[in-house]
């Protein structure tokens, strides 16, 4: 090929390709502050860190138990098993917040994350779609496939075009995800300019709300630690260790012994 | 000596992950990183400041602890962290009362910041050290809440210990060995409390106890070792027959590694090491230390037990 197939006018550089650049780069740094601004950091009671600490000395209870004595094991069994301990009363209790819905202060949550991140999306690709549509903006430097066509020729509906070329719209969806290098460059890591961290914060979001009923942990562990019997791992401990062979096995003094031998 | 900023960062972020409380090597390194290198470091230069105006409280460096202060608080004025902070630069001036005011101020913002309840515990311990008993109380709600926190459980069975109220020490104790079982400094510590305490049931539980800290600590651990050889010693000839020649088998055994680790570690190589240090115990003390094993031994008429 002598010459290339379609010649750009050079106003689309100043007039598009750059003021698209400039206008995602710009947003992307305005919502980065605005969040700043408007998160609300999680508080948290002092009954639920009592409640997570509980569960936490709980569960070393059922795993380690056996390494201390049967009756200070027992003492402690009854402690988390009494009728007004932690345990009991958080089983007996009705999970709160499982419906987002109905707490007002996750709502505002969910709410300011829309405004931010949602809403502004939309308007402002909305309006590039609108103002910047219909021009071919540049070219990727390597042939493609028809397949790439949907993606980087949106809003350009052409048969005969190849497929390296960009559109406007599509050259607008490069910079919102392309630009997260240059976000983390410029404000620093974890940032919240980054769409993309959103989108998995989002996918992973189900899990943890599955973990969060409270009431379902505190019947899982008050029954594990029901069905938890005290065994004594150090039965006859002496025996064992008393009948190894005295000889020095850290490699420190084995180092030693063969330096001095040799 | 010249160290690179980039070096003493690095060194610094060590030691600020393994906890290490080095306050001098951390003033030293921090100082110029602070002063000249602040702009380079970044975000990090707030942990450094944060970790340096401490190491200067250590090690009495009020230029140093004032101008990390000072930047902290230039920008992050309302930080609950910076304020605990300013109420430690408090304490260390002896304004024990402001200090206390100014925890107060954070805790009744934020009811579930552990570190600074824990300061607050701090300063009963300081003002009260003749008498523990308020800061046992304060200690004790602390932990009502707080109830996975090792250190606060470890600080709580010294202050029994110094009371020697060993049955709350040894509560303490069985929660430490709960949260790490494989610590054998713990179960070594346990055992010294129930041999404390006294008695032929607690003697025994020690008895075990000091064993499975031998264990853990792959025979290593001499004090576990001694304690072993000063229970069954003890609790020679007060019970069964059987029991005693069990005791006295785990005596001798026990001396004779400690006589083992003598001869190896120290008699051999002449009071110089390999890396050519001086030994913490010279050569010269080997006989007595033996002689006092052969001792505890000869109680038992077991003299044959160490060559």
């Amino acid at each position: 090929m002598s010459e290339p197939e379609l010649l750009l006018d050079s106003s689309i550089r100043m007039w598009v390709v750059l003021p698209i650049v400039f206008i995602t780069f710009i947003f992307g740094i305005i919502r980065h502050y605005l969040s700043l601004l408007l998160t609300s950091e999680k508080t948290v009671t002092l009954e639920q860190v009592k409640n997570s600490q509980a569960m936490i000395r709980s569960a070393k209870l059922r795993e380690n138990g056996q390494f201390i004595p049967q009756q200070a094991f027992e003492k402690r069994k009854q402690y988390f098993l009494a009728e007004d301990s932690i345990i009991i009363k958080g089983k007996n209790k009705p999970g709160q917040a499982k419906n987002p819905m109905t707490d007002p202060s996750m709502m505002t949550d969910m709410m300011k994350g829309n405004v931010l991140n949602v809403l502004p999306m939309i308007v402002i690709g909305g309006w590039i779609q609108w103002t910047f549509s219909g021009f071919v903006t540049t070219k990727v430097p390597f042939p493609l496939t028809i397949r790439f066509k949907p993606m980087l020729q949106r809003g350009i509906e052409l048969e005969s075009l190849d497929a390296s070329w960009v559109s406007s719209a599509s050259w607008y969806f490069l910079n919102v995800f392309g630009l997260r290098s240059m976000y983390s460059l410029i404000l620093g890591e974890n940032n919240a300019a980054d769409q993309t961290r959103l989108m998995q914060e989002q996918m992973s979001g189900a899990a943890m709300a599955m973990q969060q009923d409270p009431q379902k942990a505190f019947k899982n562990e008050w029954e594990q630690l029901m069905t938890t019997n005290y065994v004594n791992a150090l039965h006859g401990i002496e025996d064992v260790v008393c009948t190894t062979p005295v000889v020095l096995e850290d490699i420190y003094t084995r180092e030693r012994i063969a330096a001095s031998a040799s | 000596m010249a160290v690179s900023w980039e070096e003493a960062r690095d060194k610094l972020r060590e030691l600020r992950d393994s906890n290490v409380r080095d306050g001098e090597s951390v003033v030293d390194l921090g100082e110029r990183l602070v002063r000249k290198y602040s702009s380079k470091l970044g975000d990090e230069l707030w942990l450094v400041c944060e970790q340096v105006f401490i190491a200067a409280l250590d090690v009495d460096r009020d230029d140093v602890a004032d101008m990390c202060l000072e930047k902290l608080s230039s920008n992050f004025p309302k930080s609950s962290r910076v304020m605990k902070l300013q109420g430690m630069m408090l304490e260390s001036q002896g304004c024990a009362d402001e200090a206390e005011e100014l925890y107060k101020t954070i805790l009744a913002q934020d009811p579930t910041n552990a570190a600074v309840r824990k300061r607050l515990i701090a300063l009963s311990k300081w003002r009260n050290w003749k008498n523990p008993g308020a800061t046992i109380k304060m200690l004790t709600e602390y932990l009502e809440v707080f109830m996975a926190d090792n250190d606060a459980w470890l600080e709580l069975a010294d202050l029994y210990i110094a009371q020697m109220d060993y049955d709350r020490a040894a509560y303490c104790m069985e929660e430490l060995i709960l949260s790490n079982s494989f610590n054998h400094l713990y179960h070594q510590r346990y055992a010294e409390i129930k041999y404390s305490k006294g008695g032929k049931e607690n003697k025994e539980l020690a008895r075990q106890y000091f064993a499975q800290a031998v264990k853990l600590s792959n025979n290593c651990n001499m004090r576990a070792l001694y304690g072993l050889l000063m229970t069954c010693t003890s609790l020679c000839g007060k019970v069964s027959q059987s029991e005693d020649s069990k005791n006295k088998q785990y005596a001798t055994w026990a001396a004779k590694m400690i006589a083992e680790k003598y001869n190896n570690t120290w008699v051999q190589d002449k009071d110089v090491s390999l890396d050519g240090k001086k030994n913490v115990t010279p050569s010269k003390d080997v006989p007595q230390l033996m002689a006092s094993v052969q001792q505890s031994l000869s109680l038992l008429n077991l003299q044959d037990g160490v060559a």
